[in-house]
């Protein structure tokens, strides 16, 4: 293993969550309530629904350094709000299209609908991102003084 | 119907004479069109009342402000009681129709009329020319000398107008095109002789619209190469983040822009343990943030008018990648900025069975 893998492998991923306050933050909850053990990589911030997260909360993570964001929302169908997850995806595709133009790694960013009972899909949705995320390795972003 | 005017003295001359006497018949109450400053240095969209006052010179090849916002102004608040004729290029009219639909911009009472645009010459470039511009370009030179977003235009003749003043094919004269009721109801009593050829202007039409598909494809292939974040900085290195390409662009309507609000300005003790994290970071901060988002909140909606590149104080070359965002996007969602006043945009519906790899494991 190269000396530039390691360091790869061996980084902890900063990892910014945007859950609804619905579904996916009661699914946190839920996780930590019935002690499924999770990396802590994650910082949750809650948000009323995955449809308010506008494109410059998320790019603004990404550009200050995050290595992964993760939008948490409603099931489709299910969302509080009649249809806010579906605006949120409509979202999602056009902010992970102008990152693929730009070039500017639009995997780093995830959608995942994780509803209140779905504690274990919390869990494993944060092992997923982590492990996914060291091998694309630190998000270049942090590194640079002049972004 | 497709009419057709002969030319006397020039084209812009005479265009002016067809609207002049939609003045003075009541045909319309005031109408809004490009008229060259005195100097002849510059054109500004200029409404218009008064028949003796009119100096129209619809080619004029230059695009200071987009005729879509100045009609956004002047009707978003209550659109005209009376008739008010608007004279705009095609990439003009698309911005008109995206605010439409956004209620920043009333269409009753429009009357759209639409010219094919031959291009426009960065402001600069227009003003020193000893020869008059319009010449140049409708004698069928100075292409050189075009706006990039003119060069690569993915559509230079209107659709959606009431009535459309066709250049293209048109060799010794104009094409008048009334495509709604409303414009034809208008050319219908002006003693106008329809016109013999319409096959040809059809082929024209057809002709420069894959002319500049062709070139425009070649354009967004030669700035393929700028991606990935480090190409990113590079490009917008001398950006001095003063939201000009924001305010120029017509789409960009916010009353007030996230970017221009306190949103960004944070306690001092912030600052310092952001130095202190990354060691240190450029002031002002957040200008590739400003970009990214911008894209994200306009670029489905983008007419490609080339208005933010035009105002950059750095001559950043933004339709370098605009063109590539928009052309993307847009695929993406199907979608045709400025095509269809009916259509919904993109950000604003949704269906239940669309995307349905996005978001699931």
């Amino acid at each position: 293993m190269s000396e530039n893998e390691k360091t790869k492998k061996d980084f902890e991923p900063k990892v910014v969550g945007f859950l609804c306050n619905w579904c996916s933050y009661a699914g946190a909850d839920l996780a930590g309530t019935s002690r499924i053990q999770y990396p802590p990589n994650i910082r949750v911030i809650r948000v009323m629904c995955s449809g308010s997260v506008d494109s410059v909360y998320v790019n603004r993570a990404l550009i200050e350094g995050a290595d992964a964001v993760l939008i948490g929302g409603c099931h489709p169908g299910d969302c509080h709000y009649l249809n806010g997850n579906y605006k949120a995806r409509r979202k999602m595709v056009l902010m992970k299209n102008i990152l693929t133009t730009l070039g500017m790694e639009p995997e780093r960013v995830w959608l995942r609908w994780i509803s209140a009972s779905e504690g274990q899909k919390f869990a494993d949705t944060v092992k997923e991102i982590v492990g996914e995320t060291k091998k694309l390795g630190p998000n270049p972003m942090k590194e640079r003084w002049n972004i | 119907m497709i009419y057709q005017l002969k030319i006397e003295e020039d084209a812009g001359t005479t265009v002016n004479n067809l609207l002049k006497s939609m003045l003075k018949d009541g045909k319309i109450d005031a109408l809004v069109a490009m008229q060259e400053t005195p100097t002849g240095k510059s054109a500004f969209p200029t409404m218009v009342s008064d028949p003796d006052k009119l100096h129209t010179n619809v080619f004029a090849p230059l695009l200071p402000v987009s005729t879509g916002t100045v009609v956004s102004h002047m009707t978003k608040v209550q659109g005209p009681k009376k008739p008010l004729a608007v004279v705009l290029r095609a990439c003009e009219l698309r911005a008109l129709v995206e605010l439409a639909k956004i209620k920043q911009a009333d269409l009753d009472n429009l009357i759209l009329i639409g010219v094919d645009c031959l291009g426009t010459f960065p402001m600069k470039t227009y003003s020193d020319f000893d020869e008059n511009p319009t010449e140049i370009l409708l004698k069928g030179e100075g292409e050189e000398y075009l706006r990039t977003a003119c060069l690569n235009c993915k559509n230079p003749v209107p659709e959606n107008a009431d009535i459309v003043i066709g250049v293209y094919g048109a060799d010794e004269g104009l094409f008048l095109d009334a495509r709604t009721e409303k414009g034809e109801g208008i050319l219908s009593d002006m003693d106008l002789d329809e016109a013999e050829d319409v096959e040809v202007r059809e082929q024209a039409v057809n002709d420069v619209r894959g002319k500049k598909d062709e070139t425009r494809k070649e354009f967004m292939e030669e700035h393929a190469d700028i991606v990935g974040v480090d190409k990113l900085l590079e490009f917008f290195d001398t950006c001095v983040n003063c939201h000009n390409c924001m305010k120029a662009c017509p789409i960009c309507y916010c009353r007030e822009c996230l970017f221009e609000s306190s949103v960004f300005d944070l306690e001092a003790n912030k600052y310092m343990a952001k130095a202190k994290s990354k060691g240190a970071f450029k002031t002002p901060t957040d200008s590739l943030l400003f970009h990214v988002t911008r894209f994200n909140h306009m670029i489905l909606s983008c007419v490609e008018c080339g208005l933010c590149e035009q105002a950059c104080p750095s001559d950043i070359p933004l339709m370098n990648i605009i063109t590539s965002i928009a052309e993307n996007a847009q695929r993406e969602f199907e979608y045709e900025p400025g095509k269809d006043p009916e259509e919904e945009m993109p950000m604003v519906v949704y269906r239940e069975d669309e995307f349905q790899d996005v978001g699931e494991g």
